[in-house]
């Protein structure tokens, strides 16, 4: 980049707008399914504020509408996320190592602002700046779009068919990018196996599992290739 | 209503969601220079990435014939305009308004 110190706010801007179009429709279809509960609208954007996890969210309304307890929302939801365990183990040494900012860029470690974190190219890495705008941005789509479906519910109709195919698109480009830089290809089949399996044993749990066991062949590999020098 | 309890649910799911991320960071603060965290962080990104597309896929509902041409077409429709364009956005919207157009415009 040739205009690196006034362009954090507007390369983070143009990197993280595909994340606009996958979490506004994804957001609203969060805020109005949680309507349906009968709280004030104000709550589904405070969800996306303080928990700010989209499959978690969505798990949510169900519990409450269950009328779990505080015990089970908690197993729950260490569940549901415990993918995100292995998320940070690729950034570690990206991110600032203290700080206010170091904490809020962990806390908006979702599945999305993962994908552009390690997507992006050498010469941003390190930038603090870049990160928490890039982060900050994806939480202010997801949230709009979580207060939108709620409080124009009734009001607006929007057919948000067919757009979770952005979520998809967006991983697909970032899968694309990070295959043209790098060797030992073989891993990727790895990876589709283990999503493969994942998907016909417990579908329920596919990212852990999948995840998990693409863990498991990369830990055998780098054991064979750090006890051979 | 129960605003409370809404309130408390939030707040523990919120607790657990940021446990799960922070865990790493606290766990390998002290080794984040161990030579293994460095070939996890090159290799496990794209596996990953591998896993989420295939995620997304299955949330898509494929149930009959029409809805996988419309899911390949726009998979492939992002695949090449990316290879050729390399412009993210670009390709996203390109294959979303293909995949949009087949469930709604063509009511797949």
């Amino acid at each position: 980049m040739s205009h690196p110190e006034s362009s954090d706010f507007a390369v983070a801007l143009r990197d993280s707008s595909p994340v606009l179009f996958g979490y506004l429709p994804l957001g609203m279809a969060f805020g109005v399914l949680f309507q349906s509960l009968g709280y004030h609208w104000l709550f589904a954007p405070l969800a996306g504020i303080v928990i700010y996890a989209g499959s978690a969210q969505f798990m949510a309304v169900g519990l409450l509408a269950a009328g779990v307890s505080y015990a089970e929302a908690l197993i729950a939801t260490l569940l549901l996320n415990s993918r995100h365990i292995f998320y940070g183990l690729s950034v570690l040494d990206r991110y600032p190592k203290r700080g206010v900012l170091r904490w809020y860029l962990i806390f908006g470690l979702t599945d999305e602002t993962y994908s552009l974190v390690t997507a992006k190219t050498p010469e941003r890495q390190d930038s603090g700046r870049y990160y928490f705008y890039l982060t900050a941005l994806n939480q202010c789509y997801w949230v709009a779009g979580c207060a939108l479906g709620s409080s124009l519910q009734s009001m607006v109709e929007f057919d948000s068919r067919g757009f979770e195919f952005a979520l998809v698109a967006l991983f697909l480009v970032l899968l694309i990018e990070q295959i043209r830089a790098m060797n030992e290809r073989w891993l990727l089949m790895i990876a589709v196996m283990s999503s493969v399996i994942a998907y016909g044993l417990v579908p329920n749990q596919f990212l852990l599992v999948a995840i998990g066991m693409c863990l498991l062949v990369l830990f055998w590999r780098w054991s064979r290739v750090s006890s051979h020098g | 209503m129960d605003n409370q309890y809404v309130l408390m649910i939030f707040g523990v799911m919120a607790f657990a969601t940021f446990v799960t991320r922070a865990f790493p960071f606290i766990a390998f603060s002290r080794s984040h220079d161990h030579p293994m965290l460095g070939y996890f962080g090159r290799y496990l990104p794209p596996m990953i990435m591998v896993v989420l597309v295939c995620f997304g896929l299955t949330g898509l509902e494929i149930e009959t014939g029409g809805r996988l041409a419309n899911a390949t077409l726009a998979f492939a429709a992002v695949t090449i305009v990316q290879l050729v364009g390399r412009n993210t956005l670009v390709s996203i919207l390109v294959g979303t308004g293909l995949y949009v157009f087949g469930i709604q415009g063509l009511d797949l």
